[in-house]
């Protein structure tokens, strides 16, 4: 019995099929509202699991010359971590299943994972298109990566903690601070957009210049599993950015507490959803300079008055 | 008439000057139109001259078949007048020069003129078919007038049917 | 890291119909770019020989989807102009509102597919469903959405009727307002403007040199434009002005693309309160007399250029055509060196290529064959059969 509770966790919950249901149903809520917002109508609810099971049926090709067992297992490593970093954010409960001084690192690089096989992906592949999309995942990496890093790392100066479920529970206590953390958390969805490559940082698979980016030799399950973790990992990060910054759960815990989860995730996706309604796609160059030039003086700014903040409490 | 067309009466009348008997049976049909034949080796001087004064635009150059003799006519213009250019060549031995040191825009309109008509051009980069696809029958030059479209259409399908 | 040759084409999300263009990029940066182009050649003039004038006006509306009326217009001028026809006013002012309304759904369609290659999708969006109000003006007015069939030698085909004049009066308004709005848009939106000034430059002297036409130059502020040098149909006769603009660069095309449809309502406006009587067509004879002629026509892309040549008979001599986009293309391969990859499709795009147009042109009639191939019928009845067998019947 005890060797099945934490394969439950794992499988169903909020592991694989949680996450899973909860990102096609996100997809289909981007998908949705792009499309009211761009005056068209949509696709139905069942139209990313009915996407995701095509892919999933149709044949694998992999290139002749690619590194066969590499390109074959990058997409279950992106999954695997994505998953993994779900356990150490609160869902139900003011503290998470996993939950140490420190978690909010581990979370931090196993996001990084991800990025680090789409990279692999594209330039394992050997394709012109693919090699050029991912050296654009890696440029787009030093991007982000500095500024999002920092907007969390004042939240955790200020809360006194380094472990999520910690930092949510000071802001609960404190709801006024999340106001003063509003620049950091600005910074952070901005970085975050970059993260999951949507517009307007979706440079890396701009199928207008690159066809499928990274992505452009993968096909069917293994496209399948890629693409399905893109979209788990949009709600890890919100759930992630929710946690640290809109003060997690509180002191509601079982139902209350996952429907305020969902809600909060929702509101974060809405807004990143907004962006990419929004926006034209920039250039690489650009999104590095816009990043450093207004992104990472905005985090540092946060961290700032955090340490200011602290030093007279 | 002459009122409206001074302007190109003027231009012609240089040129003549300048040309001598080189150029042949001008016609000014209308303002801004000016028809002309002209002999091949005075061609790049000419051209030169117009682009010097103005002419500074090739629209493009139209292949044609008279039957006894292929030639060109290179439409010039200052995007006021079009000067229309005729250069004849004969047809057994169809070769013009590339004009492309005067107007470098040149290079797909003369290129046309070797697919579709088979006018050697002197002087232009070798380069891939244009507008004809790669593998067409060599040595088919489909806007001569011998050049039947039911043998074309015949030749053609034999040839995908033996592809496949 | 070493020099890499990536293709863009002949098939590629970004490019709507085949052309291929071979970039060589060192990192990001472009350093070399040659067009290929010739995927596309149906022959068009060689199949325009061998139909009478008339039978060819269908052929050549047929050389493009989006510039239909201006190729027709500029074969039809030509002809005319060997026949010595003189065209009723209203034919003419007839003309000139398909004309215009060709552009502005021309420049609608282009916005559109500038955002879409900026990633823009909202934008793009937007702007294909005020088009599809033009749309609905053309079919209004000549029944067709695509190939107007509108002209004919010596005329127009269709009347306008008082209700016509209002309809569209009507969808003029509207579009109007939803342009002024796609101005802003195209001037103050901070990512658009990130992804498109400086982009593409094309000095005007560069410009000249080589051969660019329509928006693509005037963007380089060359003042050309064949309706105000050469005025045909009534253009003469109205209210507007050329635009031009300074920056040589994308986003220049743009502004010059966004205001001419402002120009373009005007126009219309002004010839709507103003048709005037009379029978919309003069009989011309089958057999045009021997002689050639050249005709522009200012289409959407730039000047269009038809030679006619007539021998007498039923049947031209030669009918060669140059679409605007061909002149555009030599400036290409300048626009993209040392850009970035990033920048290439909407710089391909500025120029508003349309390779139907410029690779026109040898029969390859595959259904006259020996070949087993179908018949539109059977076709149709095969589709009709295998959609039965999947359970989705029609009747």
């Amino acid at each position: 019995m005890d060797a099945i509770i934490p394969l439950l966790y794992i499988a169903v919950f909020p592991g694989f099929i949680f996450l899973g249901v909860y990102a096609l149903l996100m997809q289909w809520v981007d998908r949705k509202l792009s499309a009211v917002m761009q005056n068209r109508v949509g696709p139905p609810i069942y139209q990313p699991l009915a996407d995701f099971i095509k892919l999933i049926s149709k044949e694998v090709v992999i290139p002749e010359n690619a590194d066969v067992i590499l390109f074959k297992s990058l997409p279950y490593v992106a999954m695997a971590s994505i998953i993994t970093s779900i356990f150490m954010i609160p869902i139900w409960d003011g503290k998470a299943l996993v939950s140490f001084e420190g978690d909010i690192m581990v979370v931090m690089y196993l996001l990084i994972i991800p990025t680090v096989t789409f990279f692999l992906a594209g330039w394992s592949s050997t394709s012109p298109y693919s090699t050029i999309g991912s050296m654009r995942v890696m440029t787009q990496l030093f991007g982000y990566e500095v500024p999002l890093f920092m907007s969390f790392a004042g939240c955790a100066i200020l809360a006194g903690s380094w472990s999520i479920s910690g930092i949510a529970a000071y802001f609960s206590a404190n709801p006024w601070f999340i106001l003063l953390n509003l620049p950091g958390f600005i910074a952070a969805l901005l970085a975050a957009e970059g993260k999951l490559e949507r517009v307007p940082f979706d440079t890396p698979h701009a199928k207008n210049e690159l066809v499928g980016g990274q992505f452009t030799e993968y096909s069917g399950r293994l496209l399948a599993i890629f693409l399905l973790s893109i979209d788990m990992e949009m709600i890890v990060l919100a759930a992630f950015i929710s946690a640290v910054f809109l003060g997690g759960l509180g002191s509601f815990t079982g139902l209350a507490g996952f429907i305020l989860f969902i809600i909060k995730t929702f509101f974060v996706c809405f807004i990143l959803i907004l962006f990419k309604a929004l926006m034209a796609r920039v250039r690489v160059d650009q999104m590095l300079k816009f990043s450093w030039k207004w992104l990472v003086p905005v985090s540092a700014l946060q961290i700032l008055i955090d340490i200011l903040l602290k030093v007279n409490i | 008439m002459s009122e409206e067309t001074i302007k190109e009466e003027e231009l012609v009348k240089n040129l003549k000057e300048k040309f001598g008997d080189a150029i042949e049976n001008v016609i000014i049909p209308r303002k801004n139109r000016v028809w002309m034949d002209i002999n091949q080796n005075i061609a790049l001087d000419l051209m030169k001259y117009l682009k010097e004064h103005g002419y500074y635009h090739l629209s493009t150059i139209t292949g044609f078949d008279e039957g006894e003799k292929l030639g060109a006519i290179y439409h010039i213009t200052d995007h006021k007048t079009i000067l229309n250019i005729k250069i004849r060549t004969s047809k057994e031995n169809p070769v013009l020069k590339s004009v492309l040191s005067v107007y470098p825009v040149a290079t797909s309109y003369e290129r046309e003129l070797f697919d579709l008509f088979g006018i050697k051009v002197e002087g232009l980069p070798e380069g891939r078919n244009y507008p004809l696809p790669e593998g067409f029958p060599e040595g088919v030059h489909p806007l001569r007038k011998e050049v039947k479209l039911d043998e074309l259409n015949k030749m053609l399908n034999e040839k995908s049917v033996k592809e496949d | 890291m070493s020099k890499m040759q990536i293709p863009l084409g002949p098939q590629h999300p970004a490019l709507k119909e085949p052309e291929n263009f071979m970039l060589v990029l060192d990192g990001e940066q472009i350093v070399d770019a040659t067009v290929n182009l010739g995927y596309n050649h149906r022959g068009i003039e060689k199949a325009a020989e061998n139909r009478n004038y008339i039978q060819d006006i269908y052929l050549i509306e047929r050389v493009c989807g989006i510039c239909s009326h201006s190729h027709v217009s500029c074969y039809i001028g030509a002809v005319e102009e060997i026949a010595k026809v003189e065209v009723p006013a209203i034919a003419k002012a007839l003309r000139t509102i398909v004309a215009e309304l060709e552009r502005i759904h021309s420049h609608l369609l282009w916005l559109g597919v500038a955002a879409f290659e900026l990633g823009y999708d909202t934008l793009f969006m937007y702007t294909w469903r005020d088009r599809e109000q033009v749309l609905d003006c053309l079919e209004l007015l000549s029944g067709n959405r695509v190939h107007y069939g509108m002209n004919t030698i010596g005329g127009v085909r269709r009347d306008i009727t008082k209700e016509q004049v209002d309809e569209i009066s009507k969808k003029i308004k509207y579009l109007k307002e939803r342009t002024s709005y796609y101005v802003n848009v195209v001037t103050e939106e901070p990512t658009f403007l990130a992804r498109t000034q400086n982009v593409g430059k094309l000095p005007k002297d560069v410009a000249l040199e080589l051969n660019a036409v329509g928006p693509t130059a005037r963007a380089s502020g060359v003042d050309i434009d064949v309706r105000r040098d050469e005025p045909y149909f009534i253009y003469d006769q109205l209210d507007w002005k050329v635009i031009t603009y300074h920056t040589c660069d994308v986003f220049g095309r743009a502004v010059v693309r966004v205001l001419e449809t402002i120009e373009s309502y005007k126009m219309i406006e002004q010839i709507l309160k103003a048709i005037p009587e009379g029978p919309i067509s003069v009989k011309v004879p089958w057999k045009i007399p021997a002689g050639e002629a050249v005709f522009r026509y200012e289409a959407p892309r730039g000047e269009d250029i038809h030679y006619v040549k007539s021998n007498g008979t039923e049947y031209p001599e030669r009918v060669k055509v140059r679409a605007p986009t061909l002149s555009n293309f030599q400036s290409l391969p300048y626009c993209l060196k040392q850009g970035y990859l990033a920048d290439a499709v909407i710089t391909i795009a500025a120029i508003d290529p349309c390779m139907s147009c410029t690779d026109r042109a040898v029969v390859y009639d595959i259904n006259k064959g020996e070949r087993k191939t179908f018949d539109q019928e059977e076709l149709r009845k095969y589709s009709i059969e295998f959609y039965k067998k999947k359970g989705i019947s029609f009747k």
